[in-house]
């Protein structure tokens, strides 16, 4: 059998599957206890339901860019190791680098896939997985700890100033990631003349003010939800629009 | 919040649940390479991944560490352990959270904020499984539609349309805060073009400078 019918072999989905059905089970036992203990908590149920709906739209579109990523990674290491890799911890640029470190440790390249047999695929996935591990071992052995440690640091603060600097922490932290992906596509437009990153992200900021103006002037309260969702959806789209 | 309610013992059983779960799931994803060679009838390269593993844990496992240190207080305990399993943390689970706190206006440190981010990436895991699983199904319709070269900038350019939509939604939060990291992040990548590929490290150092500039403005009581 050639390198691409066994890393394609029905034994290889099945055994994937299953580590994936694991997840997701655990996916669905913290969602419904949180669920629960937030009616129980005294929550308004329609904020439960809201978070789910606004969380699962939000959700779809940059899981199909995942699904593309797996596309990319199946030309070298079959369907299913790529199907586990990006539904696992990690995300695709790391896929790529580390996959991409580990068949260059043995001589050979992703790039060159006839180059590649089973056993540098096994050896691939493992350094994969073992390379992005230290943040689900740091949560087995702290996660309990620094949580609640960094919960009171944050509490403390709001009792201590009056007003929240954890809130405003947090803000200024997304403002730290936005900043830095927004501010390398303005380099990258004034460097390498690369102006449709730009012109996306300014096409999704002014359909976002847009949603906000209607949810917040037009009392269009129910769009809140799905503003995220549609400035992505309509910038994506004038991003092929742009490139035409 | 409800007074009967037991938050403390809400959270131990999360955390207790988070361990059991991420304890087999990392377990599973170990061995699993190893089922794969005894399934294949093949053999690991011992040395191959020794190599690789130090190529990629010098650039990644100190990543990891600061990923923990700043993710756990932003994503909250159920978050947290279901982010690091779950990946694709920057460019989904974050900005889920953030979204889900928006719309439900919790505030962070507090039960209701670590109920809504739990379940934003629990919903949003399930999605995400389901899109790929359902994607890995339809492979083979589906790879000529979605490698079509008319829609490849569309999902070349899904950072920039999440990033420019949250942007928008946080800049005007507050530009004293915005407008240092996003200048300097601009100044640097035109002087070293190389960073312009490195946003996973940047924006560690420009977080980490945008906190720094809210702390003194909020010393100072100049947030509103």
């Amino acid at each position: 059998m050639d390198y691409f019918s066994q890393a394609n072999s029905a034994p290889l989905y099945i055994l994937v599957g299953v580590v994936l059905l694991f997840v997701a089970i655990s996916c669905v036992l913290f969602t419904r206890k949180s669920y629960l203990a937030g009616l129980k908590m005294g929550m308004d149920r329609n904020v439960l339901r809201t978070t789910i709906t606004a969380s699962a739209l939000f959700t779809v579109l940059p899981s199909i860019s995942i699904l593309l990523g797996v596309i990319a990674l199946s030309g070298s290491l079959g369907v299913p190791s790529s199907w586990l890799r990006l539904s696992v911890v990690g995300n695709l640029s790391y896929e790529a680098i580390a996959a991409e470190a580990a068949s260059q440790a043995m001589g050979v390249s992703l790039k060159d896939a006839a180059s590649l047999t089973t056993g540098h695929l096994v050896t691939i996935v493992l350094v994969m997985t073992t390379g992005i591990s230290w943040g689900i071992i740091a949560t087995i052995f702290f996660g309990k700890s620094y949580s609640r440690k960094s919960t009171q640091l944050l509490n403390k603060s709001k009792k201590k100033e009056g007003k929240s600097f954890a809130d405003w922490a947090m803000v200024a932290m997304f403002i730290g990631f936005c900043g830095t992906f927004i501010g390398s596509y303005v380099a990258e437009a004034v460097v390498f003349k690369h102006f449709l990153p730009l012109l996306t992200a300014l096409v999704a900021g002014l359909v976002m003010k847009g949603c906000e103006y209607l949810v917040n002037e037009k009392q269009l309260a129910w769009m809140e939800n799905f503003s995220l969702s549609l400035s992505m959806l309509i910038a994506m789209t004038a991003a092929v629009l742009l490139a035409l | 919040m409800n007074k009967s309610f037991d938050y403390e013992q809400y959270d131990n059983s999360i955390h207790r649940l988070g361990r059991i779960t991420n304890t087999i799931g990392i377990l599973s994803l170990l061995t699993l390479p190893l089922v794969f060679s005894v399934v294949l009838g093949t053999s690991l390269s011992w040395s191959g991944f020794a190599k690789g593993l130090l190529r990629v844990s010098i650039t990644y496992l100190p990543i990891c560490i600061v990923e923990f240190l700043i993710y756990v207080p932003i994503l909250g305990s159920g978050g947290s352990y279901l982010s690091f399993i779950t990946g694709n943390i920057i460019n989904m689970k974050l900005p889920c959270a953030y979204n889900a706190r928006e719309i439900a206006k919790t505030q962070a440190g507090t039960p209701e904020d670590s109920i809504i981010t739990t379940l934003a990436v629990g919903v949003s895991s399930l999605v995400t499984m389901l899109v790929i699983f359902i994607g890995v199904l339809l492979l083979i319709p589906l790879t000529p539609v979605l490698n079509n070269p008319t829609l490849r900038p569309a999902f070349d350019n899904l950072l920039p349309a999440l990033f420019g939509a949250l942007g928008a939604q946080y800049f005007f939060k507050s530009w004293k805060i915005s407008a240092v990291p996003l200048i300097l992040m601009i100044g640097l990548s035109i002087a070293i073009p190389a960073l312009i590929a490195q946003t996973t490290v940047m924006m560690i150092l420009i977080g980490g400078i945008a906190i720094a500039i809210t702390y003194f403005f909020h010393k100072k009581g100049a947030l509103q």
